[in-house]
């Protein structure tokens, strides 16, 4: 019977030796929230585990601040409310000082109260709505274009590519609508007519209804703004229908390599904008951080197609540390004031925040470089303009 | 001696998670609350009068969207000009308007649907459910649709200058517990009441509840506007916390969570649904913490539901009352307990 | 016109998939008086199936899926004998309740087994469609087509000509009776169940390398079954099969001059218009809805 206290003790004592070693080992933690589930879920994966290299890579250099890194990942199933949720309990529970995320600009725009609310900065890594960097939140640091300056950077060749009338099919949502619209204007304002504008849901596979509009409205060029996975299926889909525009997709989430492998022949002759071409990584600004991604990315064998949005996960976490860096330590409000400073050599390119939005409460917003390639004979190629 | 273990349980709760002063805490026991409301609305439906309505998440959706619509005031253009609008009215207001258009609605569906019976009625409630669901991600001009309600007001009460902020979440939690009591209390006043006792009398059989001249349809719509109009209330508390509704919040699986709470918890008990309630809204948090996939999750759901069904046909609360009474095992509290017919 | 043209010829391919869907539910909700809520997920199964056969297995794509219709109907055959079996008695809203449960572990299942990632199925077929005037189909269509059409073809022989579909009728007719005749209801049960399966896993195999396979793509597709069969009559494969083209033609017909945003809704208005006015179904026999 005496041999019970003295038990008890050993346990308690070794108990106590865990917590404090577990303790011990403590890391920063980086809040992700993503769609790894619902419509968005195949950007949503490439983005986290391009943000896993990221996360991998610094801690064999040691992490930051003496510390490793730890990225929680949460899944927001591709819905606002869900993403809420996820940030409520990243903040409140997991205390992450730092966020990014959270993939479709209605996500984003979603979770931002809950910033406000909470003083927690969030990098985003991909959404492109104008609204999230004019509302006036302080705690949003963009590092993805917006379709404005996609719009912008398209412009030049609108002449050359002889566009006389274009159409528009896109996601009902604000990713879809937001670059609608300025494609649209810009468009307008450089004397290009306007066809059809078509909604769809963004869970939709059957496309024939707004397809068959199109074809009868004359175009001969089509804007579509979705996610691969409609898009993939909005290229076969024309093909069967023979709608013979010149497809030319926006937003950057579009996978061309994916495009290829599942659409076949179908995806011939379109173009597609994008932030980062791995094809040619040497026109990138840093094509030796580009070749150490893709290096990276192809050695753990992830899908070749994700190397177009893998790298907004990866520059997202490049960008959180170095704000927690240059921070001193990991306090949201800390990290919040250094975000402004910090100059990121990323896949991006070189990533730094210029004030946008109302003043006194600006977000940061960083202004990244626009591709456009096209897919011929089953590869893609850089446009010949 | 249960009365006041009742009441000792709800001092409990308005006490102790207080003080534990966990933010994550009360999130959890917050949207639990709001599942438990719903889930007792249900509960109504399908426990007391046998109908399997599941569509159930029209009501609570049509609550939060109307309630947040209402907080955040809009404008819809009906005809290519004609327009109709609304400024933004107090949080109080849009709650008591989700109330009663929930109820209303319940209403219409009640007439409507119940020309039909059993699997008939069933598909017709799954079919209300997903049309309003559609109508909320078409119309975006007064849902927007996809993008979401966004930067619904908290609710706040001001009485001259006394103000009231539910903004923070201790004081909604306490508004939260106290519209579970409230919703408790007046459910079981319905339940023991005269229409009540009809509307058990139609759930046992419904031709012989006829044949003694009870007025079924009257009866079932009856239920069906109180049911609704506490699902409309749920509905309105979870729009006012969250602060975003999106059309997401029409999906099937949400009236299947309270289909599972109802069901395992005890169908036809007072207490069931918010056992069910209690145990489904708790489940996915100590699962999460085990770090189990949500996949997982749903699946232990789903088998769980079926095992409840198959052992414990009637539920978890009935199935512990009949052990208890069972244990008593002297003729006095038997016939009390066979006296009991509504627990 | 020609739009118009484009469109029928839409709705003509794929209502003989959505008759498809229809009988096999018609089936089961007619002859069990089961509201199968794992209907939808004997259709996902079924495309799952494909993408697993031809994509990681590199099975000849057409005896893809022969072999998931066959799998299809074994999964439903043990879904009713371990789960549906022990509720013979039951009330209506039991089975409902155990039904969801089924189908819950069963999406969840694939969720987890398949990531929530849309998966993509590649067909024999070019890409190129069979154009014929101003209308065009891509091959891949018409190959579905043609197997709905046969597939309708051999459930209609399997009902009205054999044995089986003899003992079946007569249960769905009168079960005591039947009973007293000497059928085995138990395996009725299981073989309606099982035939029922492995129509909605065919409509899932045929339309999966059409659109994508996703874990939740069986829940519109159950929808829309319901709402075929309630148009169409309980238990009624004519009314099943035409319900089928119908339901086709008034989404197609919506879709593309109404809103193509509430191209699914139009199934659910169906039901519910179909339900308060004309219960029995358009189509209509002797029933009690009651």
């Amino acid at each position: 019977m005496t041999k019970l206290p003295g038990l008890l003790a050993t346990a308690a004592i070794l108990a106590g030796t865990a917590v404090a070693g577990a303790n011990a080992q403590e890391t920063i933690k980086i809040g992700v929230t993503q769609p790894l589930t619902g419509a968005f879920a195949a950007s949503g994966n490439y983005v986290a585990q391009g943000a896993k290299i990221a996360e991998d890579e610094i801690n064999k250099a040691g992490g930051v601040l003496g510390k490793k890194i730890q990225l929680l990942i949460e899944d927001n199933k591709s819905n606002p409310t869900e993403a809420v949720s996820t940030v409520e309990k990243l903040i409140t529970k997991d205390k992450v000082p730092v966020l990014i995320g959270a993939w479709s600009s209605t996500l984003t725009l979603a979770v931002m109260p809950k910033l406000e609310e909470y003083k927690v900065p969030m990098v985003v890594e991909t959404s492109s709505s104008g609204k999230i960097t004019t509302s006036g939140n302080p705690y949003i640091f963009r590092i993805s274009p917006t379709s404005a300056m996609e719009a912008k950077a398209f412009q030049p060749l609108v002449k050359k590519m002889g566009l006389k009338k274009a159409s528009f099919l896109y996601t009902n949502n604000d990713f879809g609508i937001g670059s609608a619209n300025e494609y649209s204007n810009m468009l307008k304002a450089n004397g290009v007519a306007i066809g059809s504008m078509e909604t769809m849901d963004p869970k939709a596979t059957d496309f024939s209804a707004q397809l068959a509009k199109i074809k009868a409205s004359g175009s001969d060029s089509l804007f579509v703004t979705t996610a691969v996975e409609q898009l993939t299926l909005i290229l076969k889909q024309a093909k069967e229908q023979q709608v013979n525009v010149r497809i030319i997709s926006c937003g950057g989430s579009n996978s061309p390599d994916q495009l290829i492998e599942q659409a076949g022949d179908a995806a011939n002759g379109s173009f597609h904008t994008t932030f980062f071409p791995p094809w040619f990584p040497e026109v990138t600004k840093n094509p030796d951080v580009s070749k150490r991604y893709m290096d990276e990315w192809k050695k753990r064998g992830h899908n070749v197609g994700g190397l177009t949005e893998g790298y907004r996960g990866f520059d997202g976490v490049y960008v959180a540390v170095a704000g927690i860096k240059a921070a001193g330590k990991a306090e949201p409000e800390a990290i919040r004031a250094a975000l402004w400073g910090v100059d990121v050599k990323g896949v991006y390119g070189d990533i730094h925040f210029t004030k946008q939005g109302p003043a006194g409460k600006e977000s940061g917003q960083n202004v990244p470089v626009v591709y456009l390639v096209a897919i011929e004979n089953g590869k893609v190629v850089k446009t010949p303009f | 001696m249960s009365r006041y273990l009742g009441w000792l349980l709800v001092a409990f709760m308005a006490v102790f998670p207080l003080w534990l002063n966990d933010f994550y805490l009360l999130h959890i026991l917050i949207t639990t609350g709001i599942f438990i409301i719903a889930a007792m609305s249900l509960n109504l439906l399908l426990g007391y009068t046998g109908q399997l309505s599941l569509g159930h998440v029209a009501f609570f959706g049509i609550g939060a969207y109307t309630s947040a619509l209402v907080s955040l005031g809009f404008q819809v253009h009906l005809l290519p000009d004609f327009t109709i609008g609304l400024d933004p009215k107090p949080v109080w207001f849009a709650i008591l308007t989700a109330v009663l258009i929930a109820g209303l609605t319940g209403y219409a569906i009640g007439k409507l649907s119940f020309r039909v019976r059993g699997a008939y009625f069933v598909i017709v409630s799954i079919s209300f459910a997903e049309v309003v669901r559609l109508v909320a991600v078409n119309w975006v001009e007064l849902t927007q649709g996809p993008m979401a309600l966004n930067n619904i007001p908290a609710l706040r009460l001001s009485l001259g200058f006394f103000e009231l902020s539910f903004l923070r979440k201790p004081a909604f939690y306490l508004l939260v517990l106290g519209t579970i009591v409230v919703c408790y209390v007046l459910i079981a006043r319905l339940v023991n009441s005269r229409a009540g006792r009809a509307m058990i009398a139609l759930r046992e059989n419904e031709s012989l509840a006829t044949s003694i001249g009870i007025d079924v349809t009257r009866y079932l719509v009856l239920a069906t506007v109180v049911s609704a109009a506490i699902a409309g209330m749920a509905g309105a508390l979870y729009a006012h916390y969250i602060r975003i509704v999106d059309p997401d919040i029409f999906l099937f699986i949400y009236t299947v969570t309270m289909v599972i709470m109802v069901v395992t918890g005890g169908k036809g008990t007072l207490a069931g649904p918010v056992v069910g309630g209690a145990l489904f809204g708790f489940v996915p948090e100590i699962l999460r913490g085990m770090e189990i996939q949500p996949e997982i999750q749903w699946i232990i759901y789903g088998v769980l539901m079926v095992l409840v069904v198959y052992f414990l046909p009637r539920g978890i609360v009935p199935a512990i009352e009949d052990y208890f009474s069972r244990r008593k095992r002297s003729p006095p509290e038997e016939s009390a307990a066979a006296a009991e017919p509504q627990k | 016109m020609d739009e118009l043209s484009q469109h029928l010829l839409n709705a003509i391919i794929l209502g003989g998939t959505y008759a498809l869907l229809g009988i096999g539910l018609t089936l089961i909700f007619g002859i069990m008086r089961v509201v199968n809520f794992t209907h939808g997920e004997l259709y996902a199964f079924g495309a799952y199936c494909m993408y697993a056969l031809i994509m990681l297995l590199h099975v000849n794509f057409f005896l893809a899926l022969v072999l998931a219709v066959a799998l299809g109907m074994l999964l439903g055959a043990a879904i009713e004998m371990l789960l549906l079996n022990r509720l013979r008695g039951a009330d209506i809203d039991t089975t409902m309740l155990v039904m969801i449960g089924a189908w819950i572990v069963m999406q969840n299942t694939e969720q987890y087994v398949w990531s929530g990632v849309a998966l993509s199925i590649n067909s024999p077929f070019p890409n190129d469609p069979l154009v014929l005037g101003p209308l065009s189909v891509s091959w891949n269509r018409v190959y579905v087509f043609v197997v709905a059409t046969a597939l309708i073809g051999a459930t209609y022989y399997l009902v009205n000509r054999t044995r089986l579909g003899k003992a079946m009728r007569a249960t769905f007719q009168d079960r005591d009776t039947a009973a007293l005749m000497g059928i085995r209801i138990d395996r009725i049960h299981t073989a309606t169940f099982a035939l029922g399966s492995g129509l909605a896993a065919a409509a899932g195999a045929l339309l999966g390398p059409v659109f994508v396979v996703a874990p939740t793509m069986g829940d519109l597709a159950a929808s829309k079954a319901f709402a075929i069969v309630i148009l169409g009559g309980l238990g009624n494969i004519t009314g099943a099969t035409l319900g089928g083209f119908i339901l086709a033609f008034v989404e197609e017909i919506g879709a593309g001059y109404i809103s193509s945003g509430y191209r699914d809704a139009m199934g659910f208005l169906l039901i519910i218009l179909i339900l308060l006015m004309r219960p029995t179904g358009l189509f209509a026999q002797r029933e009690r809805i009651g």
